[in-house]
């Protein structure tokens, strides 16, 4: 991730940070379509999961779109 | 600090300053009309029509350049478009969950669809009402729900599996059974509409149950009728089960709760206000009211993201004041009393919506209707209930019994499953209307 900021132009703290590479790693699994079922199903789920920790504490503003 | 500790679900936007959380809304307005605006062929149209553009929302303020959105029209796009219209974002095939609300007129209900990551939001915003009335991991928590197309509770129990609760179900058990199970489980929280917690409490006592000596409950949770944030119905049901009782609300629009009582309880549910904008206007010219002023809820939601809401009339009434009324630290705003009434003719009966001209369609389906009244009554001094009386015409001939069967079961299907009493009035009982009918008497008590 290259964001530097939250939505509000805050610093990212090392929390921040780890939440949205978490995030962007599983929604590029989850966008993915040669992994079994049992992957894509459960990134997908784990993924909604941290989209909503991220866009909670306001660190994004999007629809993930593979979800 | 341990997180269950914390005294909020989301500490950094729950207690963001006022001034920051207008900036945060107005980030996510501009994002969600953007996107509302390319996704939403009904958006676009609705835009188009105002002369309005995504890049003429700069700041929160721009929200009135935005028209309206209602219900009405809604379900008119519904029924050009079935079975959801064009208003969705995404096809039927991405969506993991479907739920149904009645419709404000006849037999065509209104459908909404939910992305999995929807509907992990909509358990989020019930998390931040549960956290913020206290729930926490280590809590039993029972719903006495029926699990089925409408929407209820259904957030909330996910909100409770998110959370770690101990989840129990009860969609299939009698009012006896549930009690049994509450009392034997140790439930510590209990979830159901204002109505039914008082209902399982006779019951209790019937079965020589005392809840504040037998049972575990701490925290009785309810939705579903403007009757949660009645003092005097709150006193009702803490005396039964001697546990607090908190009000939260939402609607099937939403998906979810917009607004919760937290623990302080000061007079009323606190708005979620990082995840929805919630105006308050006078519902003839549109116009913002002052805070302690009563108008008219419209809200705008960020989290749905098959269906856009934005600006969407929902015709109940509010008086909102400012979060400083309560001491708990949230900076979201206070709906006074919580939802005082409606701007419309909608009734609530056992959380369902009832509108008395969709009930009229049905009604008005069999030609041997003379005339129609509805009833709505409540039964010791819990359980609403709602009748149709029936006025067949002279040479009706002996339909009765079928169409009393028929008529119960249309309107229980147009109706979530909600069952209506059908009865017969006899030939010139029934009250005639020469200008605008008054066919509906509501004899529940007014608090």
């Amino acid at each position: 991730m290259t964001t530097k900021t939250d939505l509000l132009g805050r610093p990212l703290s090392k929390d921040d940070l780890e939440l949205l590479d978490l995030y962007a790693r599983l929604k590029a699994l989850s966008a993915r379509h040669d992994l079994p079922p049992v992957a894509t199903a459960n990134c997908k789920q784990a993924m909604v999961m941290l989209w909503n920790a991220c866009n909670d504490l306001a660190l994004i503003s999007e629809e993930p779109g593979c979800d | 600090m341990p997180a269950t500790e914390s005294t909020f679900w989301n500490p950094k936007t729950e207690t963001l300053p006022k001034e920051h959380l207008r900036a945060l809304q107005a980030i996510k307005l501009q994002k969600l009309v953007e996107r509302a605006y390319h996704t939403s062929p009904f958006h676009r149209r609705l835009y188009d029509k105002a002369g309005v553009r995504p890049e003429h929302i700069k700041t929160l303020d721009d929200i009135r350049r935005l028209p309206f959105m209602t219900r009405e029209d809604w379900m008119a796009n519904q029924a050009e478009k079935p079975l959801f219209g064009d208003l969705v974002t995404r096809p039927q095939s991405d969506a993991i969950r479907y739920h149904l609300t009645s419709g404000t007129s006849g037999r065509q209900p209104l459908r909404v669809l939910d992305s999995r990551k929807d509907w992990s939001w909509i358990a989020d915003m019930w998390c931040y009402g549960f956290w913020g009335f206290g729930i926490r991991p280590t809590d039993t928590v029972f719903f006495a729900f029926s699990y089925g197309s409408f929407i209820g509770f259904w957030g909330a129990h996910y909100c409770c599996e998110k959370m770690g609760c101990l989840t129990l179900a009860s969609g299939n058990m009698t009012t006896e059974q549930r009690v049994k199970q509450i009392v034997e489980m140790g439930v510590t929280v209990v979830c159901a509409t204002p109505t039914y917690a008082l209902r399982m409490g006779q019951t209790a006592e019937k079965m020589g149950i005392d809840l504040k000596k037998d049972g575990k409950v701490r925290r009785v949770i309810v939705s579903g009728e403007p009757a949660g944030s009645i003092p005097a119905v709150k006193k009702m049901i803490e005396d039964m089960w001697g546990g607090k009782c908190g009000d939260t609300a939402g609607m099937t629009e939403i998906g979810t709760i917009m607004i919760f009582e937290c623990d302080h309880q000061p007079g009323g549910p606190h708005i979620i206000e990082d995840h929805f904008i919630e105006e308050v206007l006078d519902p003839d010219s549109g116009n913002p009211v002052a805070y302690g002023q009563r108008g008219e809820r419209v809200v705008t939601s960020f989290g749905r993201g098959f269906i856009p809401l934005i600006r969407y009339r929902t015709k109940d009434l509010v008086c909102k004041v400012p979060h400083t009324r309560c001491t708990c630290g949230r900076t979201g705003d206070i709906y006074e009393g919580g939802i005082l009434g409606r701007v419309d003719d909608m009734k609530l009966i056992r959380g369902t919506n009832v509108y008395p001209r969709a009930v009229e369609a049905v009604v008005r389906e069999h030609a041997e209707v003379e005339e129609f009244q509805i009833v709505i009554t409540r039964v010791d001094s819990v359980q609403d209930e709602i009748t149709v009386k029936v006025e067949l015409k002279p040479d009706a001939g002996d339909c009765w019994p079928r169409l009393q069967a028929k008529l119960g079961k249309d309107l229980a299907d147009a109706h979530e499953g909600l069952r209506f009493n059908v009865e017969q009035a006899k030939t010139g009982e029934l009250p005639r209307f020469e200008l605008k009918a008054k066919r509906l008497q509501d004899l529940r008590p007014q608090y």
